[in-house]
């Protein structure tokens, strides 16, 4: 897509299906760290410390230049940078199959299923799907600028979220007024959270801050962290984890493919104005626990719309400008427009399309063969399963299966992406300079007979925009743009050399 | 629509190109991709294996689910 460098960072929840108290999600996250990249060899392992918590073994770089590892107890994949979104839907769904042929390797298929949603309903954690966007250091990354996207990431989720039975209780560290008025707090929070049975998105319950640098407390609507992961000087990297993590592919498209339109229109001055909200987070929360699906906000203004009319101002703006800017440009507004539209005639309408409408198809369509009530817990346990990437037993899987989900990929393309990079980014060059490495054998992470001056100086360094093989000058792939492809075969070259 | 994973496949694996490559001519026939928005069957799912699927799942599974915040 048109000037556009794209990633998207998953964190995956392993849902143990059994009692077995020696088995906990932190420990099968490593067994499948240790298959992925020890058994399989799918990528090599890093051999360094990249943080105090990320120790040698902790995760890898991956063949098709993605990066899978644990964070914080969670097997998180990071995609290779795309500069297509039909290259992203693919390397997103190859990080799901990765994972499960690990799981169905080990023999642990039946005891683990590997769930790529963001809440836990019992404990009220959260876990992430970060968005990247590789902007030009020039985007007005200022409470003016940034303030032009606020309306529409409050509105997007309308097509980008993916349901979720119930809300949160509290965020970490959070009281809501509700909580703190005179009542009782049980009874408060019961009153409360009996109060939304359904919601569009999963993760507007934990976001309190609309500008924030920090992910892990106080998440943001935006989170403005500089870390560009390359050139400093040319580049920064828009990073979102506001967004929920999408099984359906038309969803993944139209997330990341507006929000970059969005982008663009701020890059070149065109954004819509005059769309701000005084509290853009209750607004957030708000348009997701709607149970009317109405989704009316007021503007700073004072004026009432709707989310819809909001996307469609977004939409309008994209479209006079934009439209035959490229094919994938023109699939964008196509489809952006097509589901505003659609969502109009009610949630029926975008079913295999956004997931929220999908999951809430389902779980109505259940609860009326099965005579349940909402608090019912097989519902939530529906709610975790419509999640679940594996294809033989996911219900979002199940519904590609009967024809109810379009697919914009093809299992032949997510099977290649699996193991091989994006070729026009410059995920081709650090993919070649992994491979590389990969057909070496290397001594075990633990070896005590490795002499002291390999394990002080670790045989190879990979990182995003930077690598080094021991005894190699350092090689620094600035640009995401580029491939890197002659400088990476010379470097592979010069150190096999030695 | 183009994926550059669509020149591997095409068999053009060992070729290595600097700049982002045109795509191919698209898969045609049912099943194959961008075949453009439509509204799917949402009658009911109970005719299909969908509520066999469903029906499945541990009724309890939410309950064991125990994930730690992350990020």
């Amino acid at each position: 897509m048109h000037n556009r460098i794209f990633g998207i960072e998953t964190e995956y929840g392993l849902l143990i299906k059994a009692e077995q108290p020696d088995v906990s999600p932190s420990w099968i996250a490593r067994r499948i760290i240790e298959h992925l990249f020890g058994q399989k060899k799918h990528g090599v392992i890093d051999r360094h410390y990249r943080g105090h918590d990320e120790p040698p073994g902790n995760g890898g770089f991956l063949l098709n230049a993605g990066r899978m590892y644990v964070d914080m107890g969670h097997l998180e994949y990071a995609s290779p940078e795309c500069h297509s979104l039909w290259d992203l839907v693919a390397v997103d769904r190859a990080g799901d199959l990765l994972l499960q042929d690990c799981l169905e390797d080990l023999g642990l298929s039946e005891l683990v299923s590997i769930i790529k949603n963001n809440v836990d309903h019992e404990t009220d954690a959260t876990f992430g799907c970060h968005e990247n966007y590789l902007v030009s250091r020039d985007f007005p990354f200022t409470y003016q600028g940034l303030g032009l996207l606020m309306p529409f990431l409050v509105t997007r989720q309308v097509f980008t979220g993916a349901g979720r039975i119930g809300r949160a209780r509290s965020v970490e560290g959070w009281i809501g007024l509700d909580d703190i008025e005179g009542r009782g707090m049980a009874r408060s929070r019961r009153s409360t959270e009996d109060a939304v049975i359904y919601q569009i998105s999963q993760r507007p319950d934990y976001i309190v801050n609309d500008f924030f640098e920090w992910v892990q407390h106080n998440r943001a609507i935006v989170n403005t962290r500089d870390e560009p992961l390359a050139d400093p000087e040319r580049f920064r990297r828009l990073h979102l984890l506001m967004g929920d993590s999408n099984m359906a592919e038309e969803a993944t498209l139209l997330k990341m493919g507006t929000t970059g339109l969005v982008l663009q229109l701020i890059e070149e001055g065109h954004a819509p104005e005059g769309l701000d909200f005084d509290d853009p987070v209750q607004t957030l929360r708000a348009i997701s626990r709607d149970p009317q699906q109405q989704w009316m906000v007021t503007l700073s203004t004072g004026k009432t719309l709707s989310a819809l009319d909001i996307q469609e101002q977004f939409w309008e703006a994209a479209a006079k400008r934009y439209a035959g800017q490229d094919e994938e440009t023109d699939w964008v507004l196509s489809h952006w427009e097509s589901v505003v539209k659609d969502l109009r005639k009610g949630y029926q309408a975008v079913v295999g399309r956004v997931d929220w409408a999908s999951k809430l198809w389902l779980l109505e369509n259940f609860r009326e063969a099965e005579k349940l009530e909402w608090d019912d817990p097989w519902l939530k346990s529906l709610d975790l399963e419509y999640h679940n990437v594996d294809p033989q037993a996911g219900l979002y899987h199940g519904m590609v299966e009967e024809g109810h989900a379009p697919r914009f990929t093809t299992n032949d393309l997510v099977d290649l992406a699996k193991h091989h990079p994006p070729r026009n980014t410059r995920a081709f060059g650090r993919a070649e300079v992994i491979r590389h490495l990969a057909n070496k054998p290397w001594p075990d992470l633990d070896d005590e007979h490795e002499d002291w001056q390999h394990r002080r100086i670790p045989p190879y360094v990979i990182n995003w925009s930077v690598l080094q093989i021991r005894g190699n000058l350092v090689f620094v792939m600035a640009d995401p743009f580029r491939t890197y492809v002659q400088e990476s075969q010379d470097y592979c070259a010069e150190a096999a050399s030695r | 629509m183009k994926s550059t994973f669509d020149y591997i496949r095409a068999g053009e694996s060992l070729e290595r190109k600097e700049q982002p490559v045109d795509p191919l001519s698209r898969p045609s026939g049912p099943g194959n991709r961008d075949q453009g928005p439509k509204r799917p069957e949402t009658d009911s799912p109970s005719r299909d294996n969908l509520m066999k699927r469903m029906r499945k799942v541990d009724p309890k599974q939410a309950e064991k689910y125990r994930q730690r915040t992350g990020e």
